[in-house]
């Protein structure tokens, strides 16, 4: 028999689980004080759907039910609560505020922070075009991170109506293709290339080759509205400045920087763009930005926006940044000399939220301490139809609960 | 403090050559043989010595901030790394060679399933798939010109400057699948995090090519 696990997927034992669970309780009361609903989605559903929703799924995993209809395990949480909003939430007030926590499976090559199996928390707002709506969204994601203790987060934003804008100014369908791949890729050497080679207007080269170097802020948004070659580029810039504008008001200004040339893989997005990092992970912690035409596939016209973030990524880097918590010791074990009487003042720690074991294996006081120390008892108590006594716990440090 | 990861011998010494002109002196490299792990403090920049093949890996990871590393290896490793600077230096060519005996000419000239030996299976796979041609690409790790002498494949995909050691072998080349060069690449974060230092690292380079 195989005792391995196959590729990409892991368990998490008692210590990271619980590390885990903290952290999502953590992401949960967020969502909670900021309005956010949690959805749970099925597991599995109809491979059309997410093709339609999501795009490409050959990274997906694909398998067929007994009725021989082609299903996918969630390779995200967009499509589906796209998919609840379009129909059984079609009649709720809008704008709608969903949030989730859950695993998703995607087949990508196996490498630390890419997983096959990895866990999601992520929130859409849907139903709102608003900027006001977009910067929430941005806002969301970076308290999220400060609240559960990452430093140094910091958020970029970026636009995909900018660089589609600035695109539209290429002459050819192939060439627009081919400089959004460069793009996407950071190949700037390629890019430079492309450019210089492409029948292109020297203005628009100009842009194109800035577009990697376009990071900064008020300043820079300003000076992309002012340059802007099209009235679509300009919308976009105008649209990010009211966006930036209000992540100020948030008092996230400071952890929010403008990077006009990011190009998201997802082929959906159709405004804002948002991505964020910590200096410590080579990759990015979260990713989301505006769908408008997402619900459209789904018959529903549904303006939205969101973001996600992988959860075993934010363990890396709180990790990274020594911020993984350790083992703490605390509650009680209890030596039963007296069931009835053992039970009784069992029950009344658990009533007070402490952790209790009460020792089922007969164990000497001299076994029942060793056995404290090794899993992280605070107390040893022996408890007889007489008395409560306490044992000491020698060399640990016996701290009290 | 930037870390820099670059591959030993021939690429290493035009590397340190460039950086040297570019202004950051970084002559201690080259004289600390063994190690791993090379700080020049003076131009700030931390060397992580690595396999050609290992750079990008290094890169994505964020393990390096930078890195050298040839296109050839960059393009077949397929690593998400943002590529800065074409360095110019370390040209070779990515080609399809087969033995001069076969009297193959062109790439389409080879016969269906025919067998190709490569160090470079990602690259070679999509250059046959681009063209439409089905081959079966048979993945080795070095002297790539033993595989159509013993037997092993019809054809190879390797690198070669010259083609002198092709020649020597009986092989011919019948395409060239790209041109490389050596490339400064930098991890996507980086990117951002330490915009400052790597876009002055990166313009003096330019301007000394």
């Amino acid at each position: 028999m195989n005792l391995r696990t196959p590729r990409g997927v892991k368990d998490f034992l008692p210590l990271e689980a619980e590390w885990k669970l903290e952290l999502e309780r953590k992401i949960r009361s967020v969502f909670h004080r900021w309005g956010y609903q949690e959805v749970i989605s099925p597991t599995f559903e109809f491979y059309d759907l997410f093709a339609q929703g999501s795009g490409d799924q050959r990274q997906a995993y694909r398998f067929f039910d007994q009725n021989g209809d082609l299903l996918v395990l969630r390779s995200d949480l967009t499509t589906p609560i796209a998919r609840m909003v379009a129909t059984r939430l079609k009649d709720e007030a809008k704008p709608l505020r969903l949030g989730y926590i859950a695993n998703v499976f995607r087949y990508d090559e196996v490498q630390v922070g890419f997983q096959r199996e990895f866990y999601q928390a992520g929130v859409e707002l849907l139903g709102s075009s608003s900027a006001a709506a977009d910067a929430e969204a941005a806002a969301l994601a970076v308290t999220i991170f400060n609240q559960v203790g990452v430093s140094g987060f910091k958020l970029d934003l970026g636009h995909t109506g900018y660089i589609q804008g600035v695109l539209s100014e290429c002459p050819t369908q192939p060439v627009r293709e081919r400089i959004w791949q460069l793009l996407r890729k950071k190949d700037l050497v390629g890019l430079k290339a492309a450019v210089m080679t492409g029948d292109l207007p020297e203005h628009v080269r100009v842009l194109l080759l800035n577009l990697p170097h376009a990071r900064g802020g008020a300043k820079l948004l300003e000076e992309a509205y002012a340059g802007a070659p099209n009235e679509m580029a300009r919308n976009a810039a105008a649209n990010l400045r009211e966006i930036y504008a209000r992540l100020h008001d948030y008092g996230l200004g400071a952890q929010t920087e403008i990077d006009l040339g990011m190009v998201k893989s997802f082929g959906y997005y159709t405004g804002m763009v948002l991505e964020g990092y910590v200096p410590q992970v080579g990759f990015t912690l979260c990713s989301g930005g505006r769908y408008d035409q997402l619900g459209m596939g789904f018959g529903s016209h549904l303006p939205a926006v969101g973001f996600a973030l992988g959860l075993e990524r934010l363990m890396l880097a709180l990790e990274l940044q020594g911020l993984r918590p350790e083992a703490k010791s605390g509650g009680v074990l209890i030596l039963p000399r007296s069931w009835p009487h053992a039970l009784e003042y069992a029950a009344g720690m658990r009533d007070q939220g402490i952790r209790v074991e009460v020792d089922t294996e007969n164990r000497t006081e001299a076994e029942a301490a060793a056995y404290a120390r090794q899993r992280q008892f605070a107390r040893v108590v022996v408890v007889d139809a007489a008395s409560i006594r306490e044992l000491p716990l020698d060399g640990e440090e016996g701290s009290q609960c | 403090m930037l870390r820099i990861a670059v591959a030993k011998g021939r690429l290493l010494d035009s590397f340190l050559g460039l950086l040297e002109q570019a202004g950051f002196e970084c002559g201690a490299v080259a004289q600390a043989s063994r190690k791993l792990v090379i700080d020049v403090d003076r131009a700030n920049l931390r060397f992580i010595l690595a396999k050609p093949a290992d750079v990008p890996t290094y890169v994505e990871y964020g393990a390096a901030d930078l890195g050298v590393v040839g296109k050839d290896i960059l393009v077949e490793s397929d690593k998400n790394v943002a590529e800065l600077v074409d360095l110019k230096y370390g040209l070779c060519r990515l080609v399809v060679a087969v033995p001069k005996a076969s009297g193959i000419s062109k790439v389409q000239e080879l016969d269906f399933n025919s067998r190709v030996a490569s160090k470079y299976p990602r690259t070679a796979e999509e250059f046959f798939n681009s063209r439409g041609i089905q081959v079966e690409i048979i993945p080795l790790a070095g002297s790539i010109e033993l595989g159509p002498m013993v037997g092993l494949s019809e054809a190879i995909v390797d690198i070669t400057e010259t083609g002198r050691t092709l020649a020597e072998n009986g092989l011919v080349v019948i395409e060239t699948i790209m041109q490389s060069t050596a490339r400064l690449v930098a991890n996507r974060i980086s990117l951002k995090t330490q915009r400052e230092a790597i876009a002055a690292l990166a313009g003096a380079l330019e301007r000394v090519i």
